[in-house]
């Protein structure tokens, strides 16, 4: 019986211990409810890349709009890691290291995520990438991991759907020497970009679907950067003299350095040109004729919902009680083809 | 000892050295980290958004890194807002920072309205020394002598060609200093100085457009701060009737924009310094000040220069405009 009583003593000694620690453990993970203040960091692969550099404005604005809503302090700490992951991982390892809330990553590199989600999970702080989508398996790694993007294969439909309409209404408008084949020429991003392979496929497997005859003359890599494709544009003027009838670019930026290039040469012919983003240079560029169409992803929309998952996630509320997320872990941002008139 | 009673103490060791293991991976309770200690710093500027200030953050984070500073970088929601600038001072003072860098949005209605303020943290501007009680440190250029630089550089035209000069108010930054500068150089030397107002980039087109449209009148453009000076040269960049028309483009600033720009012969010149150096004081003298270290009021004159397009890829200037991290 004394026996019985002792054991009974040492079960409920280890039991009352067991709930201090795990009372302890409740604590300091309640330390996050009813916050007054949120920071979050923001890593940019580099931050004159176009859109990302709009998007940046944008989640500035949305902090701000977020803050005078809502009355909570917002610091947004924006690093640009040059295109180099070194960097944006030491970056990381800093933010994460000073308390941040959440972290809005835009990877330099995509294959290397599974890095910064372990360094972020070890000190529970959420991560939400977006335009440069992690692996999927970096994605399962821990249920604290978002992503914000567009769908590639849509962009490139409507890219596509751009040129096939223009060729519907007036096949001559795009087949400028009317000799029956759309002889075009391919502008894409960087090879590692999981964008790049999706948007030249399925802008191209568009026009095939449609039945425009085409003719791919040549095509190149120029990283998403306009003075690169103005580069590999004029060359390929020079190698392909009146033949390019069609430029098809991965994005605006890179469209509107192959139309730098046209205007360079001094060439009259209307090479038409067709770009995805929508950034504001390229709305500006197809304003002035320079392009004959983008696809605009709805950046507002895109910071918004970059900044409404982090912000709920630095408040420890369930983002997907804000926003409709696909697989509890993606939110796909709108867009819209933009046609010059 | 009998083998129940032995498995109990067994047990009861077990669960002490679990308790102590927590204890000691989780807790503070028996092993005590070294603290480091860290300073609560924010920075506030004047502008919307923090792109334009690169190189000066640059400097910033690396002295944050060095001196163990934890960093917030606070935009406005309106350019120039100084009744926010206050606002924000407070907030982040009693949201814990131990220093507040302050870019003046208005400087003399900043120092009128820090004196009457009650701050129980220390002060440090990008600008002029302010005299409030709270402000330690003034780290500025001499903004009348890059304006001089600017006249001097203007005086390369005619001066039969009438100067404008462009300014989003000279009651913002240190606009009137510089205006000040540029009119002791050229006024003396016959030329006729125009001073625009440009509230918005309508107002800077239909300036350079007045050039051209309804009688051709061709002028030299003296931008007194980055802003204006940005708008006039998007502008000209999107059409070369203007560049006929505008003989020189001239300002302050150096955003890796207004560089480029400079780059493609669209600015002719422009005054800088060095914002990198800046930065990183400004951290460097807010840890001393928070520290004890420094009681004084300081005043700290940083060098300003006129650079070209052929300087920019000079060693001296091209570490000084293109930072690396």
């Amino acid at each position: 019986m004394r026996w019985g009583m002792g054991w009974a003593v040492l079960a409920v000694f280890a039991g009352s211990l067991i709930c201090v620690l795990f009372f302890l453990h409740g604590l300091r993970s309640r330390e996050t409810g009813n916050k007054t203040s949120i920071r979050l960091g923001i890593f940019l692969y580099r931050g004159d890349d176009t859109f990302i550099s709009n998007v940046r404005l944008a989640l500035e604005e949305q902090a701000k709009a977020y803050e005078q809503k809502t009355g909570i302090k917002v610091v947004l700490n924006i690093e640009d890691a040059k295109e180099n992951q070194i960097t944006q991982n030491s970056q990381v390892e800093r933010l994460i290291s000073l308390g941040y809330d959440a972290l809005c990553v835009n990877a330099v590199d995509r294959s290397m995520a599974a890095g910064m989600i372990e360094q972020a999970r070890a000190a529970d702080v959420p991560v939400v990438f977006f335009n440069r989508e992690p692996v999927e398996e970096d994605m399962r790694l821990w249920e604290k991991v978002y992503y914000v993007g567009v769908d590639a294969r849509e962009s490139a439909v409507l890219q596509g759907e751009i040129v096939l309409n223009a060729y519907r209404r007036d096949p001559l408008s795009i087949d400028l020497n009317g000799d029956g084949k759309v002889s075009y020429v391919l502008l894409e991003g960087e090879s590692s970009h999981q964008d790049s392979l999706i948007r030249t496929e399925w802008s191209v497997q568009t026009l095939k679907d449609g039945r425009v005859p085409l003719e791919k003359l040549t095509g190149g890599i120029a990283n998403w950067e306009r003075s690169q494709a103005s580069a590999l544009t004029q060359q390929w003027l020079e190698e392909f003299p009146g033949e390019i009838e069609l430029i098809i670019s991965n994005n605006d930026d890179m469209a509107l350095g192959a139309a730098d290039a046209i205007e360079r040469m001094g060439i009259m012919e209307k090479i038409n040109i067709v770009g995805i983003d929508g950034t504001p240079q390229g709305v500006q560029g197809l304003e002035k004729g320079k392009l004959l169409g983008t696809v605009q992803s709805d950046q507002s929309e895109y910071a918004h919902a970059i900044f409404t998952i982090a912000a709920a996630l630095a408040c420890g509320e369930d983002p997907g009680e804000k926003l409709e997320l696909v697989d509890e872990k993606y939110y796909w941002s709108g867009q819209k083809p933009l046609v010059r008139e | 000892m009998k083998r129940v009673e032995k498995n109990r103490w067994l047990f009861l060791a077990f669960v002490l050295v679990l308790v102590v293991l927590y204890l000691l991976s989780s807790t503070n309770l028996i092993l005590h980290d070294k603290k480091t200690e860290i300073f609560p710093i924010s920075v506030i500027v004047e502008k919307t958004s923090d792109e334009d200030y690169e190189k000066l953050r640059k400097g910033m984070d690396r002295a944050a890194e060095e001196f163990h500073v934890d960093l917030s970088f606070i935009t406005l929601y309106e350019p120039n807002d100084q009744t926010q600038q206050f606002q924000l001072i407070s907030r982040e003072i009693s949201d814990g920072a131990r220093a507040v860098i302050l870019s003046p949005a208005n400087p003399q209605e900043a120092g009128m309205g820090l004196e009457t303020m009650v701050l129980n943290s220390p002060l440090i501007i990008l600008g002029n020394l302010l005299p409030a009680r709270q402000v330690k440190v003034g780290i500025s250029i001499d903004y009348q002598e890059a304006g001089r630089l600017l006249g001097e550089a203007a005086r390369e035209n005619s001066s039969a060609l009438p100067v404008y000069m462009l300014t989003e108010g000279l009651e913002y930054g240190y606009a009137q200093e510089i205006y000040d500068g540029v009119c002791q150089v050229l006024e003396g030397n016959g030329y006729s100085l125009v001073l625009h107002t440009i509230h918005s980039p309508e107002d800077c087109r239909r300036l350079i457009e007045s050039t051209v449209y309804p009688q051709k009148q061709a002028a030299v453009l003296i931008a007194l701060d980055e802003e204006s000076l940005e708008r006039a040269a998007r502008i000209m960049e999107d059409s070369t009737v203007y560049a006929e028309n505008i003989r020189a483009l001239y300002g302050i600033g150096g955003t890796t924009r207004l560089l480029n720009y400079l780059d493609k012969g669209i600015i002719r010149g422009m005054a800088v310094h060095n914002w990198f150096d800046e930065g990183y004081l400004s951290i460097e003298k807010a840890v001393s000040v928070i520290q004890g270290e420094s009681w004084e009021k300081e005043e700290i004159t940083m060098e300003v220069y006129y650079i070209t397009r052929d300087d920019l890829r000079k060693p001296a200037y091209e570490k000084m405009l293109y930072p690396i991290d």
